[in-house]
């Protein structure tokens, strides 16, 4: 039997509907690409939504590339959030495969630490945060950036790999035993491989996260050499009421947007599952 | 099977060998600030010198009778209560037409409506900041081809109402999200439900109502509380952004005002404080919300 709705006018309304709203989604992007190839001429003679004209300035991106340096907030974001997704992984999955496969005393009330914190909000942390790695002398350093934001996602890490590990059979971890691997060749040979689709949603989930992170990057990093593109943006925002460099701005928007995006196309289905694995229960 | 003794210590130093680093990283980075800003918020502390002063509750005290943090914490219920309204209606409307409508291309939309998502709250402001900017923006410009003449409205400048532009880019960032949740909760009906109600004659309204919602009423449950949490945990970056609070304080939330105390004023143990507040808002909250909406299915089912 075919669901759905049968009335076509109905249909009609609603599929309008849904294209109205992808319109609403995409156009604003479409906006960004757009004006990041006009020079302020045009935006003051035009309509925002005037095509661009010929010849369409792609040395908007070379100048802020250059004369902004993105090149090294590029790479500073490479950097931290690489860094941090991969000691967060660590460091959670170890925890979770612990929690999910073996009963200990504390077990229950690690596990319930680890979910509970999820409710604590991140901002009350970040005055301390800030002392904290000032005395550690790790402000404006990507390894201080590294050890926060590793730290800020491992709740969620720990919460949907436990989920993961305890959906793995059991019987090939009892065979490895048998065979006589340890508890460390059985974790790293036998359940890390099998588990590597959970540890890439995982992945995938904080790296769009850490990427995109601003509140935490502004308040421990006060060097301009050292931002990452967020903080940048926030920044160079600020600045561009008196430099009114409009078509750059709207080429660093974009720097900072199609690293992200490809992420998402290439890994969608990932991504969705993630969510529904850590959606705050 | 009774493990030796060598096994059972070994099987010991793994889990602690699996679990103490980690827990121990978190306490650092996570637990420990937690804790000291509880701390802090019983001192006068300007950050600048190891001197601080204790004062007990004083920073509570003041903080109260700060007319600007009540209108923070109005801002804050203003865009929880807004974002709720707004996400919860267009991400529901979404899923259900996105599953139960029969639409070829469901998964294009689905993909499309995803992608404000994974972009930086930060890029978001700045976008949302063009299309309300006075002279080159969008929305100015689309205006006035209705009026037939130019429209220049500054958008985040009236102080009454400049809280409400913040609502748009906040719900538009939103959908996506629960959209996606949404989705798997109603994938997990049975199909047989709706079958059985089609035959019955039951038109889409109905099965909304009747199958739909409540069966997905503890996700939808899931979903409000989490729109709060996250809103206000972090909707200092949307108002960082676009307004940096003002004009005036109107459109300050708590989170930008503990930003401002403390990193641009210096008063560090008042920042402190309102991150206390920030957190025991968000707990009775969280409570008061479970509670009313748990009542809701009671009367449903």
């Amino acid at each position: 039997m075919k669901l759905g709705l049968r009335n076509p006018a109905a249909k009609t309304i609603f599929y309008a509907i849904l294209l109205v709203w992808s319109l609403a989604v995409l156009y604003p992007l479409a906006w960004t690409l757009l004006d990041a190839l006009k020079n302020n001429a045009q935006f003051l003679a035009n309509a925002p939504w005037a095509l661009p004209k010929l010849p369409l300035l792609w040395s908007n991106f070379s100048y802020v590339w250059d004369k902004y340096n993105f090149d090294a907030y590029f790479v500073n974001s490479l950097v931290i959030t690489a860094g941090s997704t991969a000691l967060g992984l660590l460091l959670s999955a170890s925890t979770a495969y612990v929690l999910a496969r073996y009963s200990f005393k504390g077990s229950g009330l690690l596990y319930l630490f680890y979910i509970a914190s999820m409710m604590v909000p991140f901002v009350l942390a970040l005055i301390p945060l800030f002392f904290l790695l000032n005395s550690l002398h790790l402000i404006n350093t990507w390894f201080g950036l590294i050890l926060v934001y590793a730290s800020s996602v491992l709740a969620f890490g720990v919460f949907v790999l436990v989920g993961f590990f305890k959906s793995l059979p059991k019987e090939l971890e009892e065979s490895a035993v048998i065979d006589g691997a340890s508890y460390y060749g059985t974790f790293f040979r036998i359940m890390l491989p099998l588990s590597q689709p959970g540890l890439v949603t995982v992945a995938i989930i904080n790296v769009l996260n850490i990427w995109n992170e601003y509140v935490v990057g502004t308040v421990l990093i006060n060097d301009p050499k050292q931002y990452t593109l967020p903080v940048e943006i926030g920044v160079l925002q600020a600045e561009m009421q008196y430099r009114t460099e409009w078509g750059p701005l709207f080429a660093a928007l974009l720097i900072t947007i199609i690293p992200v995006l490809v992420v998402y196309i290439l890994f969608q289905r990932k991504i969705a599952s993630g969510i529904t694995a850590g959606a705050v229960k | 099977m009774k493990t030796s003794g060598t096994a059972k210590w070994q099987r010991g130093l793994f889990i602690a060998s699996f679990t103490i680093p980690t827990l121990a990283f978190f306490c650092v980075f996570t637990i420990y600030p937690v804790i000291k800003a509880l701390y802090y918020s019983l001192f006068d502390w300007s950050g600048m010198s190891d001197h601080m002063d204790f004062i007990g509750l004083q920073n509570f005290k003041d903080m109260l009778r700060d007319p600007i943090v009540w209108q923070a914490l109005g801002n804050d219920y203003f865009l929880v209560v807004g974002k709720i309204v707004g996400i919860m209606l267009l991400a529901t409307f979404f899923a259900v037409a996105l599953t139960r409508f029969g639409f070829r291309m469901s998964g294009f939309f689905r993909s499309i409506y995803f992608i404000p998502n994974v972009i930086s709250v930060v890029v978001i402001g700045v976008l949302w900041n063009f299309i309300y900017n006075p002279q080159i923006g969008f929305l100015n410009a689309f205006l006035s081809l209705f009026t037939k003449e130019p429209v220049a409205i500054t958008w985040l400048g009236f102080t009454s109402h400049t809280i409400w532009m913040l609502l748009p880019p906040s719900v538009w960032a939103g959908i996506g999200f629960y959209m996606i949740l949404l989705i798997a909760a109603i994938q997990n009906v049975p199909d047989s439900l709706y079958e059985a109600a089609e035959l019955e004659g039951a038109n889409q309204w109905h099965q909304f109502c009747h199958i739909t919602l409540p069966l997905v009423w503890e996700q939808m449950k899931v979903s409000i509380i989490n729109i709060m949490m996250t809103t206000l945990n972090g909707s200092f970056v949307i108002v960082w952004i676009m307004t940096e609070g003002g004009p005036d304080n109107t459109t300050q939330v708590m989170g930008s005002y503990l930003y401002q105390m403390a990193f641009r004023q210096y008063h560090f143990g008042f920042g402190a404080a309102i991150g206390v507040l920030i957190l025991v808002t968000s707990l009775i909250t969280t409570v008061a919300l479970q509670r009313l909406l748990h009542r809701e299915t009671i009367e449903m089912s």
